[in-house]
């Protein structure tokens, strides 16, 4: 089952920008499912790097867009991506600092992170970006 | 604020030294181009030489195989004579050559652009000049006592319309 | 036979070789001890000597619009000309005499300012190799700078430009050209027509329009090329050229008669400076010296030739288009073109090795150039084959790991700048790169938030004299939130140093690393959380302001 499900109100409506979020997702799926496997840690520890590189890499491209589109709501959108990197970077960290580690509530985390932003800031961009 | 009145009067002398460096150089030091007390004399003309052959009338057969456009009944070589200078000052020997024409088939004029410095004084000057070798000597020729005045640009000049050497 | 001819043509370009770098070192040698005066007096930020180009465009400036107000007023007729700029000398000393003036001295601080500008590049070898286009360019433009400033005098009609016409008209005369001998136009004043005279007005309109465009094209293969000097030095030599316009007007020196010739003249050794030797030697001997000197200057790129390291490379999977390594890259070098490999995105970096120095900057700038171990390979979607990112990792982790104490350091550095070898000791970890803004600012998250080193000190070239052109701006803005890709706000920039210094700076360096550690002892280790407020994240056009970096040196 996997951890977050693709949903169409996660399109913005450029295929370079859903491609990247498909991909995203996919990431943070198999890392949830590699989280119950045993010998986790240094795999869950790669996915989150992963992770944080292509999200990196997606939102260079997100606001590489959003500024050739002038999006109105450029300034916040950024504001957020920042948030987000600083966020998944504490996930990571607290992976591998961790003393005792709670799947559930970090696979919760994982996908809170993502799907929020999803729902909020991206949903916005629909159709906003040339 | 000690470092602030340092740093604002160390770039004051810089400033200072750039544009006394400016304002230096560009007129000094002087420099002395041609001494005070002498004269210059400037050859210079610029002056075709005769045709190397003489000027003939074609024969009606000639004519006869030219197209019709292009009859011309007289016609004179392209190239020209080398036209031979000599310039002397009180008798003594100053300058002489013998100037090409100018061009690829030696039809243009001859130039020539000579520069002399003399003390300045009366001399007896003396210009010949032969542009044609089918003449044997010099076919112009011009004497004169001329004064010149410290600083003077004296020039002699040819020309075949007027007659011959003409001197400023 | 062939191998000694070989071995003697290698010796001799290695005895070349070694002449032109003891002409560089003892070059450099001087200017490092003049700049740093000049550093003590305006600071690193506007040096005058680390924007001479700027101050090249911006003297350009001055003489154009001096020289439209000039043109107003100047009459283009053997009587007229030296009779109107004696009206605008005299009559309109308040106004017209200063715009002469300036007219003058600002394009004699044009000329000072080149040629300074052209050593300097010559002394810190960036003529060779990819920046060949460049020296060429602005060797072949001090032809038409010299040809403008000499023209320019020649209007005036005056005993100097008398001198200068019939001395040029001489030179060229030299060279069999010529059907008529130029020189013939000034035998005396009845051979001077006033036709020729528009001839030259238009020359010294045309030729700096040419000399404008050529500069144009000699900045063109670099990116943001700063054409304005720092304002202040704007002002302060705009200032400093007006007082001596009003202090000391440009005179002309009596009206020209070519009836007599000129004994004594004032030349303006700026550009006549060739002058006197056509007549103390030869024209020929003159054309040698001009000719021969500039072929001389446009061959140098080729001696020896410059072996660049190896391009930047694009890695496609791994490259999804964001234009960030374009929007960094300070030559020029990579372009953004329409994607080849099938993958939905609209375009991808591609390098042009013509034009890439491998400064690196751009690793710098690519968003995947990070160092946190993922699942895939460790490659950026930009990357160095010399220095990729997987060794830079490899790099810290070793320069680190021995490290012990509360108060470590990893020092990166890079390779034009101070050399960092006495900084190495216990408890310092030391790394050069090829510019410093080739390191991506996840790797300083990298170091300090997992605990390789307790704080990383980034170490440069003077502030604005990086010798990249961009590596110091772009690592601050980095650093400030104010240039993608930001530091992580998460990264306590307490624990962070910059240090901006020329090669003179050792002592300082020193010393600020030093004081550097010792704050880090205070602090003790770094623990999640405890970090001061991140930067406001919104994009700043504040360009240039200092990073956030607690620890500042120049």
């Amino acid at each position: 089952m996997p951890l977050i499900a693709w949903d169409d109100r996660f399109s913005v409506g450029v295929t370079a920008v859903d491609h990247e979020h498909r991909e995203l997702i996919g990431l943070v799926n198999e890392t949830h499912e590699r989280l119950k496997r045993p010998g986790a840690d240094i795999t869950v520890s790669n996915f989150l790097g992963e992770i944080y590189t292509r999200i990196s890499a997606h939102f260079a491209l997100e606001e590489k867009l959003m500024r050739a589109s002038r999006y109105e709501h450029f300034s916040e959108h950024k504001a957020d991506h920042e948030q987000l990197l600083d966020d998944i970077r504490d996930i990571m960290d607290d992976y591998e600092d961790r003393q005792v580690f709670d799947e559930e509530r970090f696979a919760q985390r994982l996908a809170t992170w993502f799907s929020d932003h999803f729902r909020t800031h991206d949903a916005r961009l629909h159709h906003k970006l040339g | 604020m000690l470092k602030k009145i340092m740093r604002y009067s160390g770039q004051g002398l810089f400033y200072g030294l750039f544009v006394s460096v400016i304002g230096y150089f560009s007129v000094a030091p002087a420099y002395v181009h041609f001494p005070a007390d002498q004269a210059l004399i400037k050859v210079s003309f610029s002056h075709a030489g005769q045709p190397l052959e003489e000027c003939r009338v074609r024969t009606a057969e000639e004519l006869e195989k030219l197209p019709p456009n292009m009859r011309v009944p007289v016609v004179c070589g392209r190239e020209r004579s080398p036209v031979k200078f000599e310039l002397e000052l009180d008798g003594e020997l100053l300058y002489r050559a013998e100037l090409p024409p100018a061009g690829l088939s030696r039809d243009g004029a001859s130039t020539v652009y000579q520069r002399f410095a003399v003390p300045a004084g009366r001399y007896r000057l003396r210009t010949r000049l032969n542009d044609s070798v089918r003449v044997p000597d010099f076919n112009y020729t011009q004497e004169t006592d001329v004064t010149v005045v410290p600083g003077q640009v004296f020039v002699v000049d040819f020309n075949a319309h007027t007659g011959g050497f003409v001197f400023k | 036979m062939l191998r000694y001819l070989v071995a003697q043509s290698g010796d001799e370009i290695f005895r070349r070789r070694a002449l032109l770098k003891t002409i560089q070192r003892s070059g450099r040698l001087a200017f490092t001890l003049v700049e740093h005066a000049f550093d003590h007096a305006f600071g690193p930020r506007i040096n005058p000597f680390y924007h001479l180009g700027a101050l090249s465009f911006f003297f350009f400036w001055v003489v154009t619009a001096s020289g439209i107000y000039l043109f107003i007023f100047f009459e283009t007729s053997i009587e007229g000309a030296y009779r109107s700029v004696e009206y605008l000398t005299h009559e309109q000393w308040y106004l017209g005499s200063v715009a002469r003036s300036l007219h003058r001295y600002a394009s004699d601080a044009m000329v000072i300012v080149v040629l300074l500008h052209l050593a300097r590049e010559f002394v810190l070898d960036r003529y060779r190799g990819v920046r060949w286009y460049a020296w060429i360019t602005g060797v072949l433009l001090l032809w038409f700078l010299y040809a403008s400033g000499i023209g320019g005098y020649w209007l005036v009609w005056d005993r100097l430009a008398q001198y200068i016409a019939v001395v040029t008209a001489e030179w060229f005369d030299w060279l069999p050209i010529f059907g008529e001998p130029m020189a013939r136009n000034f035998l005396n004043n009845a051979a001077v027509s006033d036709r020729f005279f528009s001839l030259l007005s238009f020359l010294h309109i045309g030729i700096p329009l040419f000399l404008l465009l050529g500069m144009w094209i000699h900045i063109l293969r670099i990116s943001v090329a700063k054409t304005n000097p720092p304002r202040a030095i704007m002002i302060g030599t705009l200032l400093a050229l007006t007082v001596l316009s009003a202090l000391y007007p440009a005179l002309s020196q009596g009206p020209a008669d070519l009836d007599t010739v000129v004994s004594v003249v004032r030349p303006d050794w700026f550009y006549l400076a060739l002058y006197p030797l056509i007549d103390v030697w030869s024209p020929g001997v003159a054309w040698g010296i001009a000719g021969g000197g500039t072929l001389l200057l446009m061959i140098l790129p080729w001696l020896p030739r410059r072996r660049e390291a190896a391009a930047a490379v694009v890695s496609l999977p791994n490259c999804n288009g964001c234009g960030r390594c374009f929007a960094d890259c300070p030559y020029s070098a990579v372009i953004m073109l329409p994607r080849t490999d099938g993958l939905p995105y609209d375009s991808q970096a591609s390098v042009n090795p013509d034009l890439c120095t491998a400064c690196g900057i751009c690793v710098g700038a690519c968003p995947t150039a990070t160092p946190f171990r993922r699942k895939t390979e460790l490659i950026a979607g930009i990357d160095m084959p010399l220095l990729a990112i997987r060794t830079i990792r490899e790099k810290t982790l070793t320069a680190t790991t021995k490290l012990e104490g509360q108060d470590r350091v990893l020092v990166y550095g890079c390779q034009p700048g101070i050399d960092l070898t006495g900084l190495a000791q216990k408890g310092v970890g030391v790394l050069t790169l090829p510019c410093v803004a080739a390191l991506t600012p996840s790797f300083i998250d990298f170091v300090i938030t997992r605990h390789h080193a307790d704080g990383v000190m980034l170490v440069g070239c003077a502030a604005g004299d990086c010798y990249h052109r961009l590596g110091v701006d772009w690592t601050e803005q980095r650093l400030a939130g104010q240039r993608d890709p930001y530091l992580r706000g998460r990264v306590p920039r307490e624990r962070i140093a910059t240090a901006w210094v020329a090669p003179s700076g050792a002592k300082r360096l020193t010393q600020a690393l030093d004081a550097f550690r010792s704050r880090l002892r205070d602090m003790g280790p770094y623990q999640k959380g405890g970090s001061l407020p991140p930067p406001s994240a919104s994009p700043s056009s504040n360009h240039g302001e200092v990073s956030d970096a607690a620890y500042r040196l120049g």
